[in-house]
């Protein structure tokens, strides 16, 4: 005969002030199997979590009913009462007597207090035919995949290689280094963004306990924490890296048609078929793109080369030049590349930032060669970009090339291309705007200072305008750099641009507003940078589906709690940091990849995982092996197999979440959910069928 | 093909030779035309737009109605009535309780709006339905040489949402340009394309200020393209753009002359019609382009 | 100094107004600037209006403004509103998608119900009631010479459409604000 302890909390006055807490009281006491009612104003505090472990650890209980709150919450600490005083902790049932009766009655008294007695009794009825369950533990795999070679990703795998854990980096581009790798210097401190990179780069590729898995994507995930399979699907690069040493020669032999617009370059110059992303890509090996690539030897990858009257194969310029034989056009092209299978126990996803493209704000001229990205401005004005850092206005960027290349083959060139006497910058251009984004882009305002200090810095007779709605600058150093620009001279103007007409030979006629002076504005400028919102990676919504996250409506990942749990998700063993979750500065983004490498190690370390033991258990002998279970499984989780030349379904433990779909489908009612068995549940409802009269 | 021609008030009294064009090009070009008769003002936006939602789209509905009844569409040469048509349908499409408050009172003439007669534009319908190769063949006499200043005019782009035909880029419209084109003209782009002209409420509350947005556009397109001709599509533009044009002159202000035209009018003259009906209404003299057009561009 | 606008704004006395007689903003919102709150006046629609330009007073984003911090008695005298020519170029750009025009023609509304209405307007409406025409010309040279017939196929040569007009007009607020003689 279990000896039944209620416990019922007056939750402050969210329960008192609907229930009548002395006429549950006596209503409870005569219920069966009921040994001791008690009361308390907050049953979950220390005090009231005493009285359930005196009467525990005084033998007079042996089952704990708490009326209170939400099991959501609170669950887990009434549990772990029962514990310390020595109850198996499965011998608890909570009802709910505040969201479910006081906060939603509250204007009844009398109803909600029958509604209490009703919910309690049948919290009761189940507490009659609780089983004592164990907790059962799962091994947890200590490898960590982290998607994405920024910055973020970066660094979680630093931290995570360094505390032990073997890392997988993958990263979708040829090199890691991501978006920080395309500044040129860094705000606050205008620290050259290459230097303080790189070193981490060369770090993170050479650290013993990290694998860099580049120029690949996450095609599939299975399992769940603490056991992920993950399949990653590696892209052809045409170029044996094993022999490939980064010295640039095939680089050069590119013919000329075969060239495509250079994402490193944001669009401003073209690469060839063949090419290395930038001077400092990690891992520093060539490429060969075959959209771009025309078989310029007439030879298609995989095909047999075309041979000289002697016989001898006419090889492409790249394979010829290439020192080491690493460039070969043997090898047929796959599209489906090579799959590699890891297994990791927990998952970090770093994806990071895309800039939008300025084609979609018509009203700014984007058409004009002479409006750009603030991105596109960064590579104007790197050491690395398609002037080497020289500034010109854009529209003659294509007269800069030509004029190099006759440079590079000895002949005679002038080179006359413009340099600008007048940069504006337009703040808040999709970003804040119901018609693309409405969230503020957050990094545009420092870096559209950044830029115009280092302009004005280095070319102090440049006329810059900043056009701000409102000036953002929040962070560490932040204000103080904007008053330094200020004082530069840097002309900052509130009002949004709402205009960007062309003038002839390029220029372009900005319309603006000037709040201080309360009137409309307008200028002449060379070039017109526009700060364009940063949006998470096109195909983030479905790597998101693959590792069972959820993304918002903005299209960043959606993290566990806003406040409380920023790298988290509602997945665990999955975490989240950088821009993939929402746009941030560097140091944010790095203060967020330290933090999910260091949940993901305390979910880890300890090598396993305690999990509740409310799952799903087949009784083989009842079971049929009809096999309805087992496609309704969310999780996978339920299989036949078979037993002495029968199929019988069996439940892995690791992937059982204990829904309950299997134990509700079951037509021979084989299937027990444990914790909410078939006899407990009817129990509920018939007491509550009866109105609180408890039945078994 | 047939559309009611919607012609409004300026068209109809001031500037009746647009009215001729149209009537002549449009059956050349195998668009019947219905005159739609009963018509009156589209409402425009000085009148019942200022007073209240349900009124305009009443006087509105009651104009559509009378294509909607015969099961055609409006087309019109005016960007003004253009406007106020499509805002008002726009607005009786979105809000059924305007919808239904504009039967009841039409109900009181015994008519009703279902939404589903549209007021189209006549630059839209050459551009889409008669089509350029279209014009190219119908035309008598091409302006090879000429360099046309278009004026699209802001009813014609803005708000692209309310309009049955869309530019690809509201901020750098290229239909009337291609327009111009199709009749062996260049039509290349001035920065103040896209500017608005000044006409109607402006200029009747304060007309000095008006004449600044004229003059900056005139100066414009005297430095960068120096246009032979000023086309635009809608008739506001076009009385502003002509008259006012004079009014600068005699201040001193500016000291050049461009014929101004409204498309369908310079269609006309090329396809062949009488420049007395079709274009025989000006302040600024046309006399000298027509001469060039028709002397000429002989195909 | 504009006038009509002490140079030190009280928004206190403004606000206690707005108590007694009702929020400006509201009235502005119900004659059909429905958007009107989402503003942040960020000064897009003034970059680019004809009216602003060429230097009248109480263009789009002042004139929300304006009406948010509860001005409405300052505001029935100045022409701006009428000036609007109805562009849109405001709406095509506004990020919070306000559109100014709306509340340009909202304050048109509110100043008709105050009767502060502009002469030309009044005219414009009369000939609308006159002949379903608001701009209309008793001449007929130019049909004429065009080789037009002398009136065009609207109201003005079509008596049982005028009084169709008339009597749509009669159900409007044009009636009922009693601004233009109706017989």
């Amino acid at each position: 005969m279990p000896k039944i302890g209620v416990y019922i909390c007056h939750c402050g006055e969210n329960i008192a002030g609907a229930v009548n807490i002395e006429e549950v009281k006596k209503f409870v006491e005569k219920l069966p199997d009921v040994v001791v009612v008690r009361d308390y104003l907050f049953m979950c505090s220390d005090p009231g979590q005493e009285l359930i472990k005196e009467d525990i650890r005084k033998g007079l209980v042996d089952r704990v009913v708490v009326a209170a709150c939400t099991p959501r919450t609170h669950e887990p600490i009434f549990r772990r009462a029962c514990e310390e005083a020595g109850l198996n902790k499965y011998y608890f049932e909570m009802a709910n007597i505040r969201d479910q009766c006081s906060w939603a009655h509250w204007h009844d008294k009398e109803k909600a207090t029958e509604k209490a007695k009703q919910l309690i009794a049948a919290a009761v009825a189940k507490a009659r035919l609780l089983e004592p369950l164990e907790d059962r533990y799962i091994d947890l795999n200590k490898n960590v995949l982290v998607i994405g070679g920024g910055i973020a990703g970066i660094f979680a795998s630093l931290d995570l290689a360094n505390a032990g854990f073997k890392v997988y980096l993958v990263e979708k581009s040829p090199s890691i280094g991501g978006n920080m790798a395309k500044l040129d210097k860094t705000f606050p401190t205008n620290d050259c963004s290459a230097c303080i990179l790189t070193p981490l780069m060369v770090e993170v590729a050479n650290h013993p306990n990290v694998e860099l898995i580049t120029y690949a994507e996450v095609e599939s995930v299975e399992g769940t924490v603490g056991n992920f399979k993950v399949r990653v699907r590696k892209k052809q690069t045409y170029v044996d890296w094993n022999k490939c040493t980064g010295c640039g020669a095939c680089l050069n032999v590119c013919p000329p048609k075969a060239r495509v617009p250079d994402e490193f370059n944001e669009g401003l110059s073209l690469r060839g078929a063949i090419y290395i992303p930038f001077p400092q890509a990690v891992p520093k090996k060539a490429v060969i793109d075959p959209d771009a690539c025309i078989s310029c030897s007439g030879r298609w990858f995989g095909e047999e080369p075309r041979r000289t009257k002697d016989g001898k194969p006419i090889l492409a310029p790249c394979e010829k030049v290439c020192p080491t034989g690493a460039c070969s056009r043997d090898e047929p092209r796959d599209p489906n590349g090579e799959i590699v299978e890891l297994d990791v126990g927990a998952i970090i996803v770093a994806t990071g930032y895309r800039v939008m493209d300025k084609s979609n704000f018509k009203e700014f001229s984007p058409e004009s060669p002479n409006v750009i990205t603030a991105l596109q401005m960064e590579r104007l004005i790197s050491a690395t970009g398609p002037t080497e850092g020289k500034l010109i206005v854009p529209s003659d960027i294509p007269k800069y090339l030509d004029w190099k290349k006759k440079v590079e083959k000895g002949k005679e060139a002038k080179l006359e291309v413009r340099k600008p006497h007048t940069i504006t910058f337009v703040s808040c251009v999709g970003s804040r705007d119901e018609r693309y984004h409405t969230y503020c882009s957050k990094v545009c305002c420092m870096y559209m200072l950044k830029q115009a200090m280092l302009l004005k810095e280095k070319y102090p007779d440049l006329d810059i305008y900043i056009f701000f709605i409102d000036v953002r600058t929040p962070g560490k150093d932040f204000d103080e750099y904007y008053m330094r620009c200020r004082k530069l001279g840097i002309k900052i103007i509130k009002g949004k641009v709402g205009g960007v007409q062309r003038l002839p030979d390029e220029r372009l006629l900005v319309k603006g507003f000037d709040a201080d002076l309360g009137k409309p504005v307008e200028l002449i400028s060379d070039i017109v940078v526009l700060a364009t919102a940063i949006e998470p990676n096109m195909d983030l919504k479905d790597l998101a589906r693959k590792l069972g996250i959820s993304v918002g409506a903005e299209g960043f990942l959606r993290e566990r709690h806003t406040k409380l749990y920023p790298v988290d998700t509602l997945t665990e063993g999955v975490f989240i940091c950088g821009c993939a979750q929402g746009p941030k500065d560097i140091p944010d983004s790095v203060a967020q990849a330290k933090a999910a490498a260091s949940s993901a190690m305390s979910l880890l370390a300890p090598g396993k995982m305690r999990v509740e033991p409310l799952i799903s258990e087949v009784d083989q002998k009842k079971c049929s092996g009809c096999g309805i279970c087992v496609p309704l499984c969310p999780y996978g989780a339920i299989e036949l197999v078979d037993v002495n030349g029968k199929k019988r379904a069996k439940v892995n433990e690791a992937k059982c979440k204990g829904c309950g779909v299997c134990a509700a489908a079951c037509p021979s009612k084989a299937i027990t959910l444990h914790g909410f068995t078939y006899e407990q549940v009817l129990a509920q409802i018939r007491t509550l069928a009866r109105r609180g009269e408890v039945s078994a | 093909m047939k559309y009611g021609l919607f012609l409004g008030c300026n068209i109809s009294f001031n500037r009746p030779d647009v009215e001729q064009a149209m009537r002549k090009i449009f059956p050349a070009l195998g668009v019947e035309l219905d005159d739609l008769k009963g018509q009156s003002c589209c409402p425009t936006w000085g009148t019942l737009p200022s007073i209240d939602i349900v009124g305009w789209c009443a006087v509105a509905a009651r104009n559509l109605a009378l294509g909607e009844e015969k099961g055609i569409d409006l087309m019109t040469a005016c960007n003004s009535c253009y406007g106020s048509l499509n805002e008002a349908r726009h607005k009786m499409l979105s809000d059924p309780k305007i919808m239904e408050r504009v039967n009841e009172i039409l109900s009181k003439i015994g008519k009703r709006y279902e939404g589903r007669a549209k007021c189209r534009h006549v630059a839209w319908v050459l551009y889409k339905d008669v089509g350029l190769e279209k014009i190219k063949e119908s035309i008598k006499y091409s302006l090879d040489g000429i360099t046309i200043a278009v004026q699209p005019g802001c009813h014609f782009l803005w708000p692209s949402e309310v309009y049955p035909d869309k530019e690809e880029d509201p901020f750098n419209p290229v239909v009337l340009r291609e327009l111009c084109k199709a009749l062996g003209a260049d039509a290349p782009y001035y920065s103040k394309l896209i500017d608005c002209c000044g006409m109607g409420a402006l200029r009747s509350t304060d007309p000095e200020k008006s004449f600044i947005l004229v003059k900056e556009k005139l100066q414009c397109i005297k430095e960068e393209i120096d246009a032979d001709l000023i086309v635009t599509t809608c008739s506001s533009c076009l009385i502003q753009l002509d008259d006012a044009q004079e009014q600068l002159r005699k201040k001193g202000e500016i000291d050049f002359s461009i014929p101004v035209l409204h498309y369908v009018q310079l269609l006309a003259i090329c396809m062949g019609f009488e420049p007395e009906q079709v274009a025989g209404i000006c302040v600024t003299p046309r006399d000298e382009i027509i001469g060039r057009i028709l002397e000429g561009g002989k195909r | 100094m504009i006038e009509g606008v002490p140079p030190v704004l009280n928004l206190t006395e403004l606000a206690e107004r707005e108590k007694e007689e009702g929020k400006v903003s509201e009235i502005i919102i119900r004659f059909g600037a429905e958007n009107l709150m989402a503003c942040m006046q960020c000064g897009a629609c003034a970059s680019i209006c004809p009216l602003a330009r060429v230097g009248f007073e109480w263009f789009n984003k002042k004139l929300i403004k304006a009406i948010l911090v509860g001005m409405k008695e300052e505001l029935l005298d100045d022409p701006t509103p009428w000036a609007c020519v109805a562009c849109n170029r405001c709406t095509e750009i506004c990020p919070r998608q306000v559109s100014p025009f709306e509340v340009m023609f909202a304050m048109r509304r509110l100043m008709v119900e105050e009767f502060a209405i502009p002469t030309l307007a009044i005219e414009a409406l009369r000939a609308l009631y006159e002949y379903g025409h608001a701009v209309y010309m008793t001449g007929r040279e130019a049909r004429k010479k065009v080789g037009l017939p002398e009136k065009p196929p609207s109201t003005d040569s079509d008596e049982k459409a005028l009084q169709d007009l008339r009597t749509i007009l009669k159900e409007t607020k044009l009636a009922q604000l009693g601004l233009i003689p109706m017989e």
